[in-house]
């Protein structure tokens, strides 16, 4: 009985990352090719910089944003991606969740899940099923299941960042996704707005105050552009 | 027949033109008019096509040349009539089979008044000029009144009953993988038979590659075989994309009016001219005697000869370029800030497949920071075969003073020279002025050799802004999306739960058939056999019999909850599950006890003792 609970939580652990991955498909943005040779933290963070030193307010938090995917706890990326919000007027922190939540490479932390899943079902397998030990046997258990939990909570952080886009440009928000409709608000270059839905060229977005509204896609840039 | 057929036409023409304009056919014209002879050019034998068309607001009456040695067949007459304002605008085209009966150079005076006259060359020979039209009776096709292309014609093989045509225009049948070659694709449709075109040419097989069609093909009237046509045609690029003799076919859907068929030997008109009167497009659709019918028609096959790229003399920075290509760079400007960024462009002119076009521009350059480049295409036709790219690079300056940016490399393979061609660029200058304290993005000097760029957190406290970080080009990722979003690797959390549930449950089969099969060969006496032993040796005071058989039921009936072989319950294991507490446990320890040390219980002792030992026994299980 104990076991059916503890792989029922697990599957309700894979439910919220697959529910993290169905976001992202329905709000996926059009294909765009990475650039040759792939992605590294430092690349993205140096390009965010040289868009800071040209003035490029948009271009550089889009570039910080999408280098703390790849390395979220860098004290000058944050720092850097701090002194530009402040400097184009946007709020320079995000939430509790996402702030502590994405205290480790993402990638790195699915490994160490996907590890923890197998030490930990193995060592509860153990404590069932053999003799002795048990109190090795207990420790690598627990210490499996904290390794999945620290995984599952750092995706279901990461996951906001998915459908989060940064506007390229100050941009009107309508509140129909026609080209001439009026503006309910103003969504200020440089801000972080979370994507919601899609059509026809334009996106549906809440902003960080909770107003909704659509905005012509080309006005918006995913911070994980879609491969 | 051929008088008859000629005379029928001719009235047929006639009629037309007289219903549709009245006498205003046989009004002078008042317009352009042009004259042409397609090919100039011809053996004796062959035939080739005049064409004069008139162009005005009035339908000029059109009379073929007399030339001695020529014989003039009319072979086709299209008029094209627009009503703009009131104001009447029609184009006349005549076609004429021209018949050379001698060798020499003819002059075709110029039929309409305004129009050039034209010169044929007919020489001696049995065979007929390239594009050239056969004699009637000959077997050549494809001859063309108005060529809308400058690439040499192939063969043009009619489909659908001979309502179209599909054909490919090439300069060259031998190419290079990844080498791009100009194509016109032509479409002739038969004005009247074919009702409407469903779509743009396609390629047939994986060879080659299309470049994009333009969405408005140029329209031309053609004369093909005695007909006449309406050619569309579709200035595009052909690129080959794997090496080998290879045919490539083009696809036409098109929709043509299908006659019903007469019956043989013609009826009431049958054997007369009147027969290719009734059979004309025009007639059939006026009297609605045909249907419509969706075919494809394809292009006769062209086969290519496509080479591989050498492998021999290829550059190191080969990116795949194939055509004939010049470089050239700049700086954006030549004096800059400490930490500003400067951007190299470069740009490679030229003609070839823009799309292999790419570079890396500079990498590593010695006191340079250097970013990814873009890169803007600027085509020079509606093809893009020749044009611009333009390569950006953005660059900062390590250290202040005067500068040099290194050069930048560029290689291409040139199909005409077969060989691989290098260029690079001059090295430019750029003065670096030292920036101000406290600049953004400036503060402290960043080494990205030494690898003391990166800044950690506190170490520089008070500095606005943190510099670059290096990029050693390790830990790089394809994509941004982390594991837990990728279908792949959301696959492998639940592939590893199946694995532990399917353990568990085969742990689980197998620990019941080890129990069934352990506990059997240690069936031990009921609890009342066991009473009345453990009465015996209480009776008789003998202690270590007395505990004897407590331990052996207590441990068969342990070993058989636990699943373990009768030696495998030790008093260690029973303490270790049970804890020394427990009251099983501490029997154990006293049968140990007894075994091995003279004890001595009274009765009372052996009775509480057994009342002990059955209650537990009772509880396990007996078993």
């Amino acid at each position: 009985m104990r076991i059916t609970r503890l792989l029922g939580s697990l599957a309700a652990l894979l439910l919220l990352a697959g529910y993290g991955a169905d976001l992202r498909a329905q709000t996926a943005a059009p294909a765009v090719s990475p650039p040759a040779g792939g992605y590294s933290a430092a690349q993205l963070y140096n390009s965010a910089n040289a868009s800071a030193r040209s003035g490029n307010t948009a271009l550089a938090v889009l570039g910080y944003e999408r280098a703390r995917v790849l390395a979220p706890t860098d004290a000058d990326l944050r720092w850097n991606l701090h002194r530009v919000r402040e400097s184009a007027g946007l709020p320079a922190s995000t939430g509790w969740f996402e702030e502590y939540g994405r205290f480790a490479n993402p990638n790195t932390l699915y490994w160490i899940g996907v590890a923890g899943l197998v030490l930990g079902g193995v060592c509860v397998l153990a404590l069932r099923f053999k003799a002795g030990h048990r109190g090795a046997l207990l420790a690598g258990a627990v210490l499996g299941l904290a390794a999945v939990a620290a995984s599952a909570f750092n995706a279901a952080a990461t996951s906001i960042v998915l459908s989060e886009s940064i506007a390229v440009r100050q941009a009107p928000a309508s509140a129909s996704p026609v080209a001439g409709a009026d503006a309910l608000f103003q969504v200020p270059a440089a801000a972080a707005v979370r994507v919601i839905d899609r059509h026809a060229g334009f996106e549906l977005i809440r902003d960080s105050q909770g107003r909704e509204g659509w905005v012509a896609a080309t006005d918006l840039a995913a911070v994980i552009p879609d491969t | 027949m051929r008088t008859v057929r000629t005379y029928a036409l001719s009235a047929w023409i006639a009629v037309i033109g007289l219903l549709l304009m009245g006498e205003a056919a046989l009004a002078s014209p008042a317009g352009t008019a042009l004259q042409s002879i397609e090919p100039s050019t011809i053996s004796l034998g062959a035939a080739a096509q005049l064409t004069i068309t008139s162009i005005g607001s009035e339908m000029p009456a059109i009379t073929p040349p007399m030339v001695p040695g020529l014989e003039f067949i009319a072979v086709g007459q299209s008029q094209q009539v627009q009503i703009i304002n009131g104001v009447t605008s029609s184009r006349t085209t005549v076609t004429y089979q021209v018949i050379p009966q001698q060798a020499g150079v003819f002059s075709i005076p110029s039929a309409l008044p305004g129009a050039e006259p034209v010169v044929l060359t007919v020489n001696r020979g049995t065979g007929s000029a390239p594009g050239g039209q056969a004699a009637p009776g000959g077997t050549a096709q494809g001859a063309q009144t108005q060529p809308s292309s400058s690439l040499p014609a192939d063969t043009t093989r009619q489909g659908a009953s001979g309502a179209a045509f599909v054909r490919l225009r090439l300069s060259k049948h031998e190419l290079y993988v990844g080498e791009m070659v100009p194509v016109d694709i032509q479409v002739g449709a038969r004005d009247g038979m074919v009702a409407s075109l469903n779509g743009p040419p396609t390629l047939n097989g994986d060879a080659f590659t299309l470049s994009k069609l333009p969405e408005n093909p140029t329209r031309t009237e053609e004369v093909v075989d005695g007909k006449p046509f309406i050619v569309f045609t579709w200035h595009t690029a052909l690129v080959a994309v794997k090496p080998g003799t290879l045919s490539l076919t083009m696809d036409t859907p098109l929709t043509v009016r299908v006659t019903t068929p007469g019956r043989p030997g013609g009826g009431f008109f049958g054997g007369s001219g009147f027969e290719d009167l009734f059979n004309d497009p025009a007639f059939q659709n006026f009297f609605g005697t045909s249907t419509q019918r969706d075919v494809t028609v394809s292009s006769a096959p062209e086969t290519f000869t496509v080479l591989p790229l050498p492998d021999e003399g290829r550059p190191a920075d080969f990116s795949g370029a194939v055509g004939k290509f010049a470089i050239s760079a700049d700086l954006s400007q030549d004096k800059a800030g400490e930490g500003d960024p400067v951007t190299l462009r470069m740009r490679v002119t030229g003609e070839g497949d823009f799309d292999r076009v790419s570079s890396s521009m500079l990498h590593d350059a010695d006191g340079w920071k250097t970013y990814t480049p873009t890169v803007n295409f600027k085509p020079e036709d509606e093809i893009g075969y020749r044009g611009e790219k333009l390569f950006e690079q953005p660059l900062i300056s390590l250290q202040p003073g005067t500068r040099e940016v290194p050069e930048v490399h560029f290689s291409w393979f040139d199909p005409a020279t077969r060989r691989y061609e290098q260029a690079h660029t001059e090295p430019l200058s750029v003065a670096i002025t030292p920036a101000p304290a406290g600049g953004p993005l400036t503060s402290g000097p960043v080494s990205a050799s030494s690898g003391a760029a990166s800044n950690p957190a506190g170490t520089q406290a008070g500095q606005p802004w943190r510099p670059d970080h290096p990029d050693d080009g390790s830990g790089r990722t394809g994509t941004l999306t982390p594991h837990f979003f990728q279908p792949a690797y959301l696959a492998l959390p639940p592939l590893v739960l199946i694995a532990l549930s399917t353990a568990w449950f085969w742990l689980r089969r197998e620990e019941h058939q080890t129990r069934a099969v352990r506990v059997e060969p240690f069936m031990l006496p009921s609890v009342e056999s066991l009473g009345t032993e453990m009465d015996q040796h209480a009776a008789a005071g003998d202690v270590q019999s007395f505990f004897g058989a407590a331990r052996r039921a207590l441990c068969a009936a342990l070993a058989s909850k636990w699943g373990l072989t009768l030696p495998e319950v030790t008093t260690e294991e029973v303490v270790s599950r049970l804890g020394a507490d427990n009251e099983i446990a501490r029997t154990l320890l006293l049968a140990d006890e007894a075994a091995y040390s003279n004890l001595k219980l009274t009765p009372l002792d052996f009775r509480q003792c057994k009342r002990i030992v059955l209650r537990n026994l009772d509880a396990v299980g007996t078993p």
